[in-house]
């Protein structure tokens, strides 16, 4: 008797890692370029008040 | 300060190549297990992200206690590192588990030991951020925060011991299993060489998100900062 046919199983195991990984380094990139925004928009104004 | 170390860029390229690395060992080099077919391949990453997830909570614990003893801030940037990034990599263990658990138990979940102290952990470090979110001043959130994180780190062992400790039907690929396990089986040589070279990439990945996310957390802090100095 041959191993059970599991394959779709594996494939969206491996799908559902690649999604949550790939949105939490998305999300990481995306906060990080927000608070560069931020840190230069705040500095400027910082400069601007003294 | 905003400028990315060139060890960190390296950090990330090796992490990258050992991501690839792991899936190749995973999805090909590994011989399918006889029993379970195909699916019995997302045991490598379950087993590699459950372990980062724990690590991570654990160390959070840890950075609890060394805010608690110095009262800086950088532990309590860790400590939000840890927790978030472990949070990630436990959500992606038990998504893993639950796939695996359908075609094997013949369910998607059940409440056994393990699963049930999983869920249990997951849910304590995503309160852990609604705790946060609650307190305003940030010395009182920082010392509640590393009180919770002390205490939440408990589940760690529990969770880690729970296939162990109790009879359960979640296979124990180290170690003994209880007479109930279903859907263990034995490691071939190459097997192994997969097994490992995942728990040894994740941990490598591990420290190279949280590098990044106390990065994240320190531009955080000098942003707040910053924000006072203007509205001054």
């Amino acid at each position: 008797m041959g191993a059970p046919e599991t394959t779709n199983y594996m494939i969206a195991g491996y799908a559902v890692f690649v999604v949550i990984f790939s949105i939490f380094i998305a999300s990481l990139a995306m906060r990080w370029n927000r608070l560069k925004k931020d840190q230069q928009t705040l500095q400027e104004l910082e400069k601007e008040n003294e | 300060m905003n400028k990315k170390p060139t060890v960190l860029l390296i950090l990330d390229i090796v992490s990258i190549i050992l991501l690839g690395v792991a899936a190749y060992l995973a999805l090909s080099y590994a011989p399918m297990e006889a029993t379970m077919g195909n699916v019995q391949r997302v045991f490598y990453f379950h087993v590699a992200n459950a372990w980062v997830g724990l690590l991570g909570f654990l160390a959070a614990g840890v950075a609890g206690i060394a805010y608690l003893r110095t009262g800086k801030q950088k532990w309590d940037i860790i400590e939000v590192a840890a927790v978030e990034i472990s949070l990630v990599f436990f959500l992606i263990a038990i998504v893993l588990g639950s796939i695996w658990a359908r075609p094997i138990w013949n369910t998607w979940w059940t409440w056994e030991p393990r699963l049930t102290t999983a869920a249990i952990t997951e849910l304590i470090y995503l309160a852990y951020f609604m705790l946060r979110g609650g307190i305003e001043d940030p010395n009182r959130r920082a010392r509640f925060s590393a009180v919770y994180t002390l205490v939440g780190s408990v589940s760690v062992p529990i969770t880690f011991m729970a296939i162990r400790l109790f009879r359960t039907i979640h296979p124990v690929v180290i170690g003994t299993a209880s007479a109930q396990a279903q859907g263990g089986f034995n490691m071939s040589s190459d097997m192994k060489v997969a097994f490992f070279f995942s728990l040894f990439s994740f941990t490598v990945i591990f420290i190279d998100l949280f590098w990044h996310r106390i990065r994240l957390g320190n531009l955080q802090a000098k942003v707040e900062e910053l924000k006072l100095n203007v509205m001054e």
